[in-house]
This record gives C-alpha cells, structure tokens and sequence, in this order.
C-alpha cells in the first residue's frame, strides 16, 4: 500500500509540477504578446504582420511576417542577439537594436522569444 | 531579355547597396535615390512619388478637405494681417508670395545659408520688428504656410544647387538624412529610402523623391511643418531632445526639395495621423 501511495503522491507532485509550468510557460508567451503589440515598448507589430495570430491586427510590411520562426530559429541565443542588437549579424539591418538601447530589459526580451518561438 | 534585366536591376542594387549614397553631387545622388527607389518600388510610377499616399493602395484621406480650407483661410488672414508698421508678410516677398514656393529652399550667397519658406516668413517678422513663428507651430507657421503654398499649387518644384557653397549645404542635408540617430538607431533613409513603399503600421512609406511636394500636409486637422514632421520623425526614433539645429533643420528640407524637383507642389492634403 506505501508503495502505491508514494509513486501516486510522486505523479500528482509530476503533473502540478508540468501544469504550474505550463501555466508559466503561456504567461510568458502572452506577456511577450503585448510587448510585441505594445507602441511604448516592442511596438513590432508596426513593422510585421503575424500571419497565424489573429491577436495582432498589422498591416505592415517593413519587416518579414512571421511565422513558423521556431523551425527557422530553434536557437533562443540567436534570436536574442538579433533583438539585443541586430546591427552586429547585419549592418543594413533598420530593426531598432531593443536590448542595447534599453527599449526592452532583458527579461522582457526573453518574454519576447517565448512568443515568437509559439508562433506557428 | 527579362532575366537579363532582371540580373541588372540585382547588380544594380547590390552595387548601390554596397557603395552607399554618391558624394559626386546633388543631381547625381537625386538620380540614385531614383535609381533604388526604382528597384525596390517598380510597380509605382516615378512619376506618382510625388502624390505621397495616393502613389499606394492604402492611401488615406489624400484631397484637401473642409480643415485644410479653414487652416489657408486662416494663412490668408495672418498674411494680409498689417503689422504695425503698416506692411505685412507679404509686402516681403514677390509677387505677394504667389508661384515662388517651389523655388524654396534657396541657397543665399549674401547669407551664406539656406533661406526656407520658414526662415524667409520669419525674416520678414524679424525685418518688421514682429515676433518670429515657432518654424513647428501649426496656428502660425503652419497656416502661414498652408496659404503660401498653395498660391503655387502646380507650380513644379525646382530647387537649384548651383554652387560649391549651396552643395556643401546639401550635402549636410544629406549626411543628416543618412545619419542613425536616437533610441530607435534610425535614419531617414531607413524609412523614406530603404523601406519606402513599405506598410508601417497602417500607412505606406513615402519615398524621399517626392516627399517635399506635399507641404504642408493636413495632420489631425492641423497642417503639419516639413520641420513639423522632421521633428515628430526624430521623436519617434526616439531622439528626443531634438538634437537638430534650425540649419541642420533647413539642410534636410533643402536636400528633400531638390530630390523633389519637378514634382509639382500640392499643399495641403489631408494625411492620416
């Protein structure tokens, strides 16, 4: 009977673990929404549309519409660098440099990601 | 013969791309400006550059309407008003200011600076003993303005860089232009060059070729400065405080202007926000 208890008590501890994660895990993913949509903040949705989100209503074509950015990007390290300061991997690039010039702090960058990497 | 033009207009933008803006004089660098804007915009006419959003699909607004009409009768007023020395602005200018506004920015020997509309109307104050008009105040010089450019609606826009000293000015104009500033790391030719015809947020880029047709434009209702718009432009790259001087100010307009010419001037049309 202990036995049973204990692997029971160790799934239950498992699945609250999992849930209490993905709870986590799509906070992050709409915090970075907003910060996406947000004028004072991102404001990325003035430059490209997110073609799978009916969330983000844009219009705009400065920059590529994303989608599927995790199969072209599975790296988080590299999409940082292109959101921190895009001008290092491209001179030309006209994406404001979000994590040198302090328009997004760190965090805020990774919540970012977490959103671009569910985009479909 | 169409991938042989097609290869050509590639080579032809990867060789812009890699020599950067021209520092061979200003008719060449409007040419090249033309050449870029070709290539990254061929389904709109360079002939329409200068009809700024009705060149593109999603324009707004795009006519003069009932604000635009109040906004010159008010110029009207302010430009007949007397000063108390009996003259007004337009005893200062030729012709009472009618068919001059597509001559401006004009380089001044005597000066040795760039004489804009702006500056000129506020010279004039200044001359009369008269309170000069904040260059980005839509009540005064925006209306002053609204009036004056559209006594030369039509008129083709024909801005002369005839001297050393006129090209060194527009070649400030065009280094400011191409210059990244502010918290957004932006230049204008971010926009107005490499992203013109592009959708930013709900409106197309206009191209710089062309772009000093429509001043001023009608904004909100309110008629919006080309030093107006610079400024709110470098607000939004997040360079504010403004870090342009009034002559930095008159470089860029004069190097827009002449990039514009023979675009013929059409103020006052309504934009949205």
């Amino acid at each position: 009977m202990r036995p049973l208890l204990r692997s029971f008590a160790r799934a239950a501890f498992v699945l609250v673990a999992c849930s209490q994660s993905l709870a986590a895990h799509a906070q992050g993913i709409e915090q970075g929404r907003e910060l996406f949509v947000r004028k004072d903040k991102g404001n990325c949705s003035a430059c490209h549309q997110v073609p799978s989100d009916p969330a983000i209503a844009s219009r705009a074509t400065v920059g590529p519409a994303l989608s599927g950015l995790r199969d072209r990007m599975p790296d988080r390290a590299t999409l940082r660098e292109m959101l921190v300061d895009p001008i290092r991997r491209n001179p030309e690039a006209i994406m404001p440099p979000f994590g040198k010039h302090e328009i997004l702090g760190a965090s805020e960058i990774e919540r970012v990601i977490d959103y671009l990497h569910a985009i479909r | 013969m169409r991938s042989a033009e097609s290869l050509a207009a590639v080579l032809l933008a990867f060789a812009l791309c890699a020599a950067g803006p021209s520092h061979a004089g200003a008719e060449a660098v409007r040419q090249e400006a033309i050449a870029r804007l070709k290539l990254q915009m061929p389904e709109v006419p360079v002939a329409n550059y200068g009809l700024g959003a009705a060149a593109f699909d999603l324009a707004p607004g795009g006519v003069a309407d009932g604000a635009a009409t109040a906004i010159v009768e008010e110029g009207r007023r302010l430009w007949q008003k007397k000063f108390r020395n009996g003259k007004s602005l337009g005893s200062c200018f030729p012709n009472g200011g009618r068919r001059i506004a597509g001559t401006f920015p004009q380089f001044d020997a005597r000066l040795k600076k760039v004489v804009t509309l702006e500056t000129a109307i506020n010279q004039c104050l200044l001359l009369n003993k008269e309170p000069p008009f904040d260059p980005a105040d839509a009540r005064t010089m925006g209306a002053a303005l609204a009036w004056l450019r559209a006594q030369s609606d039509g008129m083709k826009i024909a801005v002369r860089v005839a001297s050393p000293a006129a090209e060194q000015r527009f070649e400030s104009g065009r280094e400011l232009f191409f210059m990244r500033t502010g918290q957004q790391n932006l230049a204008c030719a971010s926009c107005h060059l490499k992203s013109a015809g592009r959708v930013y947020g709900d409106s197309a880029i206009l191209p710089a070729v062309g772009l000093a047709a429509q001043w001023p434009a009608i904004r909100g209702g309110q008629p919006v400065t080309i030093t107006g718009r610079i400024r709110d432009c470098l607000a939004r790259m997040g360079a504010a405080p403004v870090n342009f001087s009034a002559e930095d100010f008159a470089h860029v307009e004069f190097f827009l202007a002449y990039l514009s010419n023979g675009y013929p001037v059409r103020a006052n049309v309504s934009r949205g926000d």
